[in-house]
């Protein structure tokens, strides 16, 4: 029997540059497939070309044998049962779960009117199998975003499933949403209904899938039953080279060099946060969502009006209201949101990487010599990978646009940087690249506070952690204390 | 290796081809109309004719590029044409009556079109009501104020040639009022892309929220941009008032704010902001000048003029999407 989707010798470029070459992917009914490489090692492409979105050059598609046509829309593909849940989910905000899951294809009653009655009925039994306490007249505004993702996958079971693709799925859920949405992939693996599983986080692939699929730069690298191989072995494979798991050291340097204090911040979510931070010191900043951290670390860029609280930088009491004042004082914040408040996409990597050297600056007119350098010399010390200074920040890969972002603040030399989520959305290798990075400024002596809601990433990068829950400071980790069950302990405030 | 070599030199040529056409389709699309302007218009291509279309689109030309700055910062202004009037008004009242210098007219003019800016930048940012509605709105009251104050009425300015130079005159066989736009387009060119200033106006368009984290002050810039389009607003006021020596106040500026934005967006400006060329504002608003003139030449009903337009924009725009 054939397979159920075969993809043959697939190439892509845009504009002119070839993003998959000669790429071969399969997967088989009742199959969970991961797929996995860098950013920009061409997954989400390959997909897109399977769901039609994206036309491949050459190269075809084959379901159950029979050659796709190259005319197909998404559309057709999708009453072939094929379906991609997206990064971003594609869902219409302002209508309800029964709207969104038969849009364009609503029961109709005999004067051609939406069947509203039906329509509600056929979507309250498809939902409910993944959730019972939604119901098919919620609007989707209201939902949580674990519940809009079980939307799109209704509405992809709707349509008489066969393979479903899952773009990152868990990269925005909490744990206990994660495991719900594992279990319910699992539950459709044994329906008969393959699912192609595109991710960064090895131990998720580790932890559902059967087959992995591994690509680097727009090629085929392997395809290896999930048992046969380690986490090392496949972070090794996507990167093409061994990858280090980098540890903590403790801080070194001047106990009481303290370059920023925060006492006493109080308002509404917050209650009488204080911490502080020493000179060339790496500091986590941990706690579940929702627990403060972003809160916080707004208010020490000067993006939050706090009832109280004082920050002291370098010893001396400072009003950061804006984020100027927070520029003028050498702090720099690099978002956990990329792209939609840390970078002008539509605008060139020298202009973005300027943006910031550019407020700092006095001069009203432009040095082009002096913009060029700068953008050089930030590609050149953070290994921006890009066609050149006038690429605009959209097409790069995550792991590069994070590194535009740093490269912001580190060019107007930053003494305390803070760093929301550094490694959100990137790849093993780019994420290695970005925890050197941070090493580096720190023995600089460059202040670093990173918040993040990844475990690890705070236990191998921070030399000391604090962490929240629920507005407050619950506890601060130093050298042996670090460990995954201290910060949880304190995390869920369990004592 | 030979092989991928001259490939890469293949495909860096077409890149080129294609950076080109991205970029600056809109003079391709100039030069085409022109010559097709120039074929079946003998008379088109003549000096006399020429200088007639650059006096007749210097107005509107003055009022877009101001535009083109509000629209990168992702904004609109549509009270530019009712301020053309009041501020018109004001320069006409003062110049009629002789009671101050010429350049004392002009300045107050400029302050009346800059202080509409000003206020159509302080609500928006201080409100964070749509662009949309508050020109649109402050465009409704200046008009009325303005026809308030005249009452209705056309009112007529002194013609002495000092002033009536401004607009009228030429100098090296170039309209007065096309040297003005001109001047204005370089030195905005240089505002727009050489400037701190500039940058700004992109990063705010692009992506406000990010701006805002960098530590520019997003508020500031959109209020700066609305009065620098007031500003350009004040100067087309003055080409206008010196070429009519009259304000009507119910007429004076109507729809010149939608004759400003469709130059803009012919011009290759994105409507939704961090992108565009004051270049292409130029070639915008001369494209349109020589339609409105071709159609004249060849007697068709000048009521088809909108017509005619409304395709450009939409045949602009189309070829200036950007490929997927």
């Amino acid at each position: 029997m054939s397979k159920l989707v075969e993809m043959k010798g697939i190439s892509k470029s845009f504009y002119g540059v070839e993003v998959l070459h000669d790429i071969n992917f399969s997967v088989d009914r009742g199959e969970i497939h991961a797929l996995c490489g860098e950013n920009g090692a061409g997954k989400s492409t390959l997909m897109k070309i399977l769901a039609a979105i994206y036309k491949q050059d050459q190269g075809e598609v084959l379901i159950d044998g029979k050659p796709l046509s190259k005319s197909a829309t998404s559309f057709d593909v999708q009453k072939l049962g094929i379906a991609m849940i997206h990064q971003e989910l594609n869902l219409l905000e302002e209508m309800t779960i029964a709207q969104n899951i038969f849009l364009s294809r609503e029961p109709r009653n005999k004067l051609v009117l939406i069947d509203y009655k039906k329509m509600n009925k056929e979507a309250k039994e498809i939902i409910n199998r993944l959730d019972d306490s939604l119901e098919p007249t919620m609007k989707v505004r209201e939902l949580k975003i674990a519940q809009k993702q079980l939307v799109e996958i209704a509405k992809a079971v709707s349509f008489e499933l066969r393979v479903l693709i899952m773009d990152e799925p868990a990269s925005v859920l909490t744990s206990k949403e994660t495991e719900i949405l594992f279990a319910l992939t699992k539950k459709l693996s044994e329906q008969g209904i393959a699912v192609i599983y595109i991710s960064h986080r090895l131990k998720e692939i580790k932890q559902i899938c059967q087959k992995i699929t591994i690509l680097r730069d727009g090629k085929f690298v392997a395809t290896k039953n999930v048992d046969e191989v380690s986490e090392r072995d496949i972070a090794n494979l996507m990167v093409g080279r061994e990858v280090s798991r980098s540890v903590a050291t403790d801080y070194s340097g001047d106990a009481n060099d303290y370059v920023l204090e925060v006492k006493g911040v109080s308002d509404h979510f917050l209650h009488n946060v204080s911490f502080n931070v020493r000179k060339g010191e790496i500091l986590g900043l941990s706690g579940l969502v929702g627990a403060g951290r972003s809160e916080l670390m707004e208010f020490v860029f000067g993006l939050r009006k706090c009832e109280k609280g004082e920050i002291f930088v370098n010893g001396k009491s400072t009003k950061i209201h804006n984020p100027t004042a927070a520029i003028v004082s050498n702090i720099g914040f690099a978002t956990e949101d990329r792209r939609s408040t840390g970078l002008v996409l539509c605008r060139s990597i020298r202009e973005n990487v300027n943006h910031v050297y550019q407020v700092k600056n006095k001069a009203f007119f432009n040095s082009g010599k002096r913009f060029r350098e700068n953008t050089d010399s930030m590609i050149d010390r953070l290994s921006i990978r890009c066609a050149g200074h006038l690429q605009n920040v959209s097409n790069l890969s995550g792991g590069n646009q994070q590194k535009i972002m740093l490269a912001k603040w580190i060019l107007v030399g930053s003494e305390i940087l803070i760093l929301d989520e550094p490694t959100r959305g990137i790849d093993v290798g780019a994420r290695e690249e970005i925890y050197q990075i941070i090493n580096d400024l720190a023995s600089e002596g460059k202040t670093i506070i990173i918040a993040s809601s990844d475990l690890t990433e705070i236990l191998s990068v921070c030399q000391r952690i604090i962490v929240m829950h629920d507005g407050e400071i619950k506890g601060e980790l130093l050298s042996s204390e670090r460990t995954e069950e201290n910060v949880m302990k304190y995390a869920t405030n369990v004592n | 290796m030979g092989e991928l070599n001259q490939a890469s030199v293949k495909s860096k040529g077409k890149n080129f081809f294609k950076m080109v056409w991205k970029e600056y389709s809109v003079v391709v699309i100039f030069i085409v109309v022109f010559a097709l302007c120039a074929i079946i218009a003998p008379k088109f291509a003549t000096a006399n004719n020429l200088r007639a279309v650059l006096r007749n689109i210097s107005t509107i030309g003055m009022i877009s590029l101001g535009m083109t700055f509000v629209l990168i910062s992702g904004g609109i202004d549509l009270s530019s044409g009712a301020v053309l009037a009041t501020s018109g008004t004001v320069l006409i009242l003062l110049q009629g009556s002789g009671a101050v210098p010429l350049w004392v007219a002009i300045a107050l003019c400029i302050v009346v079109a800059a202080g509409f800016g000003f206020i159509n930048g302080i609500i928006i940012t201080k409100t964070h009501m749509p662009p949309f509605i508050v020109t649109l709105a402050v465009g409704i009251i200046a008009r009325s104020v303005t026809m308030f104050i005249t009452k209705a009425a056309t009112i007529t300015g002194n013609n002495v040639p000092e002033f009536t130079n401004i607009g009228n005159g030429s100098f090296l066989g170039v309209p007065n009022p096309f040297w003005i736009v001109l001047i204005a387009a370089v030195l905005l060119t240089i505002l727009l892309t050489k400037t701190k200033f500039g940058t700004y106006v992109f990063a705010v368009g692009g992506n406000e929220t990010a701006a805002k984290y960098s530590g520019i002050k997003v508020d500031k810039i959109k209020i700066l941009t609305y009065m620098l389009l007031g500003l350009c607003v004040a100067v087309a006021a003055t080409i206008e008032m010196s070429r009519m020596a009259a304000v009507a106040s119910t007429t004076s500026g109507s729809m010149y704010e939608f004759e400003a934005i469709t130059a803009a967006l012919v011009g290759g400006t994105s409507f939704a902001g961090g992108r565009g060329k004051i270049i292409g504002t130029v070639v915008g608003f001369l494209i349109l000048g020589i339609i409105s003139n071709i159609m004249i030449m060849k007697n068709i009903s000048p009521y088809l003029n909108g017509a005619v337009k409304g395709g450009v924009i939409l045949l602009a725009v189309l070829f200036q999407r950007r490929e997927r």
